[in-house]
C-alpha cells in the first residue's frame, strides 16, 4: 500500500472509511485475548463487548431496552430475519414498500410476490420521498406490513417514517424500518418513532467494521425466529429460547465486529450526532451549490438531509465519469444503480449515477478537491470525445 | 507490454463481465490509437494523461488512462472464451511506432468469424 497515491475517500454510503483510530484499536483487543462469551466459557478476564454494544447502541437510538437489541451480519441480513420472520405467520397478506429502497428490501419482497406469499405494493415518491397520505392510501383490509427505508441512499434524502408509523398502526399496520443510511447521520428516536423494528447496519454510519448489523425490536413476539442453535444459555431445553436476544442471536458472535461497533458508536456519542449531522449538511450543500454551477451536470438532489450527492455528466457514461475520479484523482466514488433499481428507473431511466458520499471525517478540502475534479471532467465532457 | 493478471472482476448490470488488468508497464497514449486498426475508439485527452474507451462490438471494450498500469475490460460474456486471447495478443503485439498488423487482422477475422457464429448462427 505505500505505493498507492493518497486517496480522497468518498464512498462512505457503501461503507464508511477510515475508522476511528478507538476502531481499530478496539478490534486489536478483541482478539488479543481469548473470547469471553457469556456461558461459553470459564474465563472472565476480558470485556463483554456483546453488552458494551448492545447498551452502546440502545443509548444512541434512546432506544428503551437494551436486550431487544439483536445482533445479526448487516442490514440486509437483518431485513431478511424481520421480513421473513414477522411474514411466517401472515401468509397471503398484502405488504407495501416504496420506490427508493434498496435491494435488501426489494429482493426479499419481490421473492415472496413471486412464490405467491404475498402480494405487493410498492410506491413512488415525489421529492425524495414517500408521503404519508399515500402511504395510508395504500392501506387495503389485508394490509399487514410496511417496509421502507428511512434515508435514501441515492438521493440523501429522509422520509418522515414518525407520520407513516402513526397512519400505519392506525391500520393495524406492522412497520419496519432501514436505518442503514440513517444510523449515525441524524438523530434517532426509537422511545419516540412508532416503528416496529429499526434496522441498522455497523459498518456506514455508525463506524465500525464490515460484518455487523442488527435490529432494534419493540415486540419480540412479532417476529418469529429463523434460526435455531446454540446460544449459551438455557442448554438443557432442545428448543430456542423466547429470552432476548437470545431468541435471535444464535451461534458464535462477532466479537471483534461488535468490539469495533461499540467503539464506533461511543465515537460517535462523544462528538454527538446533530454536530455530524451540521457538518454534513454544510459540506454536502458545498459540494452540490459547486456541481451545479457547470450546466452539464446533472445534480439529482439539490438538499438532501444525508451526506449523499447523486449526478451525471452529460455526453458521459457514469461509469467513465468515476472511473476518471478514481484514476486521474484519486477519489473514490460509486457509480451505477447503487442497488436500487426502482429509484434509478425514476431520476434517471435506469442509467444510474456517481454517487459522492462524505463521513465524519472528509475534510473541507477533500471536498473543494472533488468538486473541481467533477467540475473540470464536466468541462472536458463539454468539448466532447473525439478520436486520439 | 503484457497482460500480467486480473486484479478485479464483477459482472455488470448490462450483461457484460469486467476485469481489471495489471500491465507489465504504463499504457502509453499511442496503444489506444493502435486499437483504432480494430475498432472505435473515443478520448478525453485533457483529463489525466488522457482517457481512453475502445469499443469493439460484440467482443469487448478497454478504458483505461494513458500512463496507468491497468485498464479496464468488459467482455461480452457469451463469447469471452472466444475473444480473450486475442485481448491478450493485443496487448502483447503493441510496439511503440509502426506495427505488423497482417498477423493480428487474420487472428482477428478469424475469431470474428467465429464470434458471428456463436452470437448469431452460421450464414
Amino acid at each position: 500500500m505505500a505505493d498507492n497515491p493518497p486517496i480522497i475517500y468518498l464512498n462512505n454510503a457503501a461503507t464508511t472509511w477510515p475508522k476511528p483510530p478507538e476502531v481499530l484499536k478496539a478490534v486489536g483487543q478483541s482478539l488479543s485475548l481469548p473470547v469471553f462469551g457469556s456461558g461459553r466459557t470459564t474465563g472472565s478476564q476480558g470485556e463483554d463487548y456483546i453488552t458494551l454494544a448492545r447498551e452502546a447502541l440502545a443509548g444512541l437510538l434512546a432506544a428503551d431496552t437494551p436486550e431487544h437489541v439483536v445482533f445479526t451480519q448487516n442490514a440486509t441480513d437483518s431485513l431478511n430475519i424481520l421480513i421473513q420472520g414477522f411474514l411466517a405467520r401472515e401468509a397471503g397478506c398484502h405488504v407495501i414498500t416504496t420506490e427508493l429502497d434498496h435491494n435488501s428490501v426489494l429482493r426479499p419482497l419481490h421473492e415472496l410476490e413471486r412464490q405467491g406469499s404475498i402480494r405487493l405494493t410498492v410506491l413512488p415518491f415525489e421529492n425524495g420521498s414517500v408521503s404519508p397520505d399515500a402511504v395510508e392510501a395504500a392501506v387495503t383490509p389485508d394490509t399487514r406490513l410496511m417496509v421502507t427505508a428511512h434515508g435514501s441512499n441515492v438521493l440523501g434524502s429522509v422520509q418522515d417514517v414518525a407520520r407513516m408509523g402513526e397512519l400505519l398502526h392506525e391500520h393495524g399496520v406492522y412497520f419496519i424500518v432501514d436505518g442503514a443510511q440513517t444510523a449515525g447521520h441524524i438523530p434517532v428516536d426509537l422511545g419516540k418513532l412508532p416503528v416496529d423494528a429499526y434496522v441498522f447496519t455497523g459498518h456506514k454510519g455508525l463506524l465500525g467494521i464490515p460484518g455487523t448489523g442488527g435490529f432494534y425490536l419493540q415486540d419480540p413476539e412479532s417476529i418469529a425466529p429463523l434460526r435455531y442453535g446454540g446460544t449459551g444459555t438455557d442448554s438443557f431445553s432442545l428448543f430456542q429460547p423466547r429470552e432476548m436476544p437470545e431468541r435471535f442471536e444464535t451461534g458464535t458472535h462477532n466479537y471483534p465486529g461488535l468490539a469495533a461497533l461499540a467503539a464506533g458508536v461511543n465515537y460517535i456519542a462523544s462528538i454527538g450526532v446533530e454536530a455530524i449531522a451540521e457538518k454534513a449538511e454544510r459540506q454536502t450543500a458545498f459540494l452540490i451549490r459547486e456541481l451545479k454551477e457547470e450546466p452539464n451536470i446533472t445534480v439529482y438532489n439539490e438538499s438532501p438531509a444525508l451526506p449523499i450527492v447523486s449526478f451525471n455528466i452529460q455526453g458521459m457514461e457514469n461509469d467513465d465519469v468515476g472511473f476518471i475520479l478514481a484514476r486521474a484523482y484519486g477519489i473514490v466514488a460509486r457509480t451505477g444503480l447503487h442497488c436500487a433499481p426502482l429509484m434509478h428507473r425514476a431520476i434517471d431511466g435506469g442509467r444510474g449515477s456517481v454517487r459522492l458520499s462524505l463521513s465524519w471525517f472528509t475534510t473541507d478540502g477533500e471536498c473543494r478537491t472533488a468538486a473541481k475534479a467533477v467540475k473540470e471532467i464536466a468541462q472536458n465532457a463539454n468539448s466532447s470525445f473525439g478520436s486520439p | 507490454m503484457r497482460i500480467l493478471r486480473s486484479v478485479r472482476h464483477k459482472s455488470c448490470a448490462d450483461g457484460s463481465f469486467m476485469k481489471e488488468f495489471l500491465l507489465s508497464e504504463p499504457v502509453p497514449a499511442g496503444f489506444f490509437a493502435y486499437l483504432e486498426n480494430f475498432g472505435e475508439v473515443e478520448a478525453l485527452p485533457n483529463l489525466g494523461e488522457g482517457f481512453y474507451r475502445f469499443e469493439k462490438p460484440d467482443w469487448f471494450s478497454i478504458k483505461g488512462l494513458a500512463g496507468d498500469t491497468t485498464v479496464e475490460v468488459r467482455f461480452k460474456k457469451e463469447v469471452m472464451h472466444l475473444t480473450v486471447d486475442f485481448l491478450y495478443l493485443l496487448f502483447t503485439s503493441y510496439r511503440e511506432g509502426s506495427v505488423d498488423l497482417s498477423v493480428l487482422k487474420q487472428r482477428e477475422q478469424a475469431v470474428g468469424k467465429r464470434v458471428r457464429e456463436h452470437l448469431y448462427g452460421r450464414d
